[in-house]
């Protein structure tokens, strides 16, 4: 089975999950059941790419609960809500915080698997723009703390004598700079860099924690 | 000078003058006969005096007999006088006694008319003129005539009468008046019957001198109604001054009545207003008024109620609308008690209006029935909140099972074991919805319970039954304390098994997160009062702080809403005439009771 259509299912209803798994199956995925939060949370984590279908309204912890959770340690699996009664509040909430879609039982499996591979490819986004972002993290952290001076000013469009002036350096040690931060970041032209540079988060105010 | 005239002409005009003041007395107070009948005496006094001293200067036997004959008809008078006065001023004399003197009296005046020349002398020999106090005055000479006893006699019976009239007086405690008048008047009539006898038969050489005897009587008389004339003045004062004193009383208690805050009536026990500070203003149209002519005549039964209850208990306190006299009306609170004036029960009240709280609590009235309408209506979104998720789960266990069952079909070599698996499940989800279906269309279309009769027991086994698999789920140890014998109960079972059904979701969502200390869940009965008490206790996570809110509509403490929530659990067990309440679990959780009658009164 393909490690990239994996499914996680997670409802007290130990009836529907029975259901979904067999119907999910069917389709071709690899379904996983959890019968709460708390015992999802407690098993190991799942590979990513992978998609939760998440019911709201559990005892113990809710479905919101646990996607706020998931967010915050920044795991890239998507999730999508499925609820028994689900109101336009508790989806917005839902869909705002990047959920892939919110769902309200009883579920049409076309809806379901469409959610649910749109769920899938977020996820394989998600992941694969990680591991960029992990890559140009580590490529920044060779930059020393002038070079990284330099490159905030650079994407910001500071012409060298300027930037010269705000760090009283000449402008031919700002070009050796320039030059270096080029090669370490391997970027080709200044656009390249402040592509960089955005998806790294840099802001002019915060060069040096990112 | 001459003594005897001044003696006589004075005794005249004195007894004249206190005769003047008394009969004027007697013409300002027509009831004052006692002082009538002195004047009378006192008038007759001085016609005997004048006669006496006409008498002590005749000069032929002729003229001594004509002024004879007025000097009789005086004494006569006098003497009718002086029994008026005895029979008026000490009110004791005997009537026979009475009728006695005047009888003698009268005979001895007809017999002095009648006999020749009197009754005094049988002849006269002439007249003969004797010093007296030094002047010389006119007596008669002749032989005493026996008939002159009978005057002698009256005069005893008058003293007797005196004395006795006196005794009965100073027996019936007139001690200073029957003493004063009566022993006075029995001493100058004896005085008098003594000197007349002597100088009649010749022992004492002096005139008759009778009138001044009785005006010695006249005296004491005139002491004796002057003394009572200053004594009734200061009597009169005295009243003069307690009139002042009870008017400015009755003005204290008028400004008090007027006064007080609110009404303020004082009614006798007919239910009469005595008085009544704020209306009617007149105070005679009080004394017809009735209490219950300013209530409503539905009232009247109630207001009665209260009155005879503060006659029967001593007060009573009661709330009714009084009418005023444009027909309006406002709400009083009125607080009465019973009070004893002149041995007589009274009752007195007060009322205070309270119209504005009254029709506060109305409005609070009407807006807790707005708001349990509106909570009414809020239990029936949360109904149907709860109706769209409990068979939403049954039929999207349905749907998904049926969708794999197609998929299954479509495969090459369908699984029949995973087929004849997931049909098994879609019958289950299905009779699981219609449960549903069958328990909201019970307690949503019936107002009043439908009663039948149903053994604790039998609810207990069929909610176990019902829930097998959440309890399995669970992992909960369910333990069960069933008395055998238990009462059957009047109950519409359903919603019953409904609510039982809540208080067991509610326990094992309570204990899902219990972990390691694990899930226990106590269900018991027991006859209790005249009905059964069910009581689902768990060791989860316990009450929140404030009790009371759970029962709330909207109220709930955990995100998912399964089952029907406590507030429709608690209007269950309320249409039944029963009791739902909670109380912590010893060491942890809670405990969920519901008292059921073995029949509802309401029913």
């Amino acid at each position: 089975m393909n490690e990239s259509q994996s499914v996680i299912l997670i409802d007290d209803e130990t009836d529907l999950l029975k259901a979904l798994r067999r119907l999910l199956k069917a389709e071709g995925f690899q379904v996983a059941c959890h019968t709460s939060a708390a015992d999802f949370l407690a098993a190991p984590r799942p590979p990513s790419p992978g998609c939760i279908v998440l019911d709201e309204s559990m005892p113990g912890m809710t479905g919101l609960d646990l996607q706020r959770e998931l967010v915050a340690e920044g795991s890239t699996l998507a999730i999508v809500f499925l609820t028994a009664r689900g109101d336009i509040p508790m989806s917005v909430r839902a869909m705002k915080a990047g959920a892939v879609d919110f769902l309200t039982k009883p579920v049409k499996d076309k809806d379901l698997i469409s959610s649910i591979r749109m769920g899938l490819k977020k996820s394989a986004d998600l992941e694969l723009n990680k591991k960029e972002v992990d890559l140009l993290r580590g490529r920044f952290e060779t930059l020393t703390d002038r070079e990284r001076e330099v490159l905030k000013f650079v994407t910001q469009g500071v012409p060298n004598k300027q930037i010269a002036a705000s760090l009283g350096l000449v402008e031919q040690t700002i070009k050796v700079h320039r030059s270096r931060v080029m090669t370490k970041m391997r970027a080709d032209s200044l656009a390249q860099l402040v592509v960089v540079a955005e998806r790294l988060g840099i802001t002019s105010h915060d060069s040096k924690t990112i | 000078m001459n003594w005897v005239v001044v003696v006589w002409t004075g005794a005249t005009s004195a007894s004249l003058m206190l005769a003047a003041i008394h009969l004027f007395v007697w013409i300002r107070n027509r009831n004052a006969w006692a002082s009538l009948m002195f004047c009378l005496m006192a008038a007759f006094t001085a016609g005997m005096a004048g006669c006496e001293l006409a008498m002590m200067r005749v000069t032929d036997v002729d003229q001594l007999g004509a002024i004879l004959q007025w000097y009789n008809l005086s004494r006569w008078a006098v003497t009718l006088a002086l029994i008026g006065f005895m029979h008026f001023y000490l009110g004791a004399g005997r009537p026979w006694l009475e009728l006695t003197v005047i009888g003698l009296r009268t005979l001895a005046l007809l017999l002095n008319l009648l006999v020749s020349p009197n009754a005094y002398y049988s002849s006269i020999d002439g007249l003969n003129r004797i010093m007296f106090f030094g002047q010389s005055v006119t007596v008669v000479e002749g032989i005493p005539n026996p008939l002159m006893l009978v005057g002698q006699v009256s005069l005893l019976v008058l003293a007797a009468y005196l004395v006795d009239t006196t005794w009965r007086a100073y027996s019936a405690g007139a001690y200073n008046r029957a003493l004063r008048v009566g022993s006075s008047s029995v001493f100058f009539v004896l005085a008098l019957s003594l000197q007349t006898m002597l100088v009649l038969w010749g022992v004492l050489e002096a005139p008759i001198m009778a009138s001044l005897f009785f005006l010695g009587i006249v005296g004491v008389m005139a002491f004796e109604l002057s003394e009572d004339m200053l004594r009734s003045t200061r009597l009169a004062e005295n009243l003069q001054q307690r009139e002042v004193d009870l008017r400015r009383e009755r003005k204290l208690t008028d400004a008090v009545f007027q006064g007080a805050p609110g009404l303020l009536f004082l009614q006798s026990q007919d239910g009469v207003i005595r008085r009544w500070n704020k209306r009617p203003t007149n105070p005679s149209e009080v004394t017809e008024t009735k209490i219950h002519d300013f209530f409503r005549k539905e009232d009247h039964p109630a207001l009665s109620e209260s009155l005879e209850k503060t006659f029967s208990e001593g007060s009573a306190n009661f709330e009714l609308d009084l009418v005023h006299s444009d027909g309006s009306a406002t709400r009083h609170f009125f607080s009465t008690v019973q009070i004893e004036i002149g041995d007589k029960p009274h009752l007195i009240g007060i009322g205070i209006d309270v119209s504005a709280e009254h029709a506060l609590s109305l409005e609070l009235a009407l807006q807790k029935e707005k708001l349990a309408s509106v909570s009414q209506i809020a239990s029936m979104s949360e109904l149907s909140s709860s109706l769209a998720h409990e068979i939403n789960q049954p039929l999207a266990i349905i749907l998904s099972n049926a969708e794999a069952a197609q998929r299954q079909l479509e495969l090459p070599v369908p699984n029949h074991n995973e087929l004849r698996d997931i049909l098994k499940d879609i019958v289950a989800a299905d009779i699981r919805a219609a449960d549903v279906i069958r328990r909201l269309r019970s307690i949503l279309h019936r107002g009043q319970p439908v009663l039948k009769p149903v053994a604790p027991s039998s609810l207990l086994k069929n909610v176990l039954r019902l829930l097998k698999t959440d309890l399995d789920t669970s992992g909960a140890l369910v333990s069960k304390k069933i008395p055998k014998r238990l009462p059957n109960l009047m109950a519409d079972q359903i919603p019953v098994e409904q609510v039982l059904i809540n208080l067991i979701k509610n326990a094992l969502e309570a204990m899902h997160e219990n972990g390691t200390r694990g899930k226990s869940l106590i269900l018991s009965c027991a006859a209790e009062g005249s009905g059964v008490r069910f009581s689902v206790r768990d060791n989860g996570c316990g009450l929140p702080e404030s009790g009371d809110w759970i029962f709330e509509a909207f109220h709930t403490t955990k995100p998912t809403g399964l089952g029907l929530g406590l507030k429709i659990s608690q209007t269950i067990i309320q249409a039944h005439g029963g009791r739902l309440w909670a109380e912590a679990n010893k060491g942890r959780g809670a405990i969920f009771h519901f008292h059921l009658p073995l029949r509802p009164e309401t029913a």
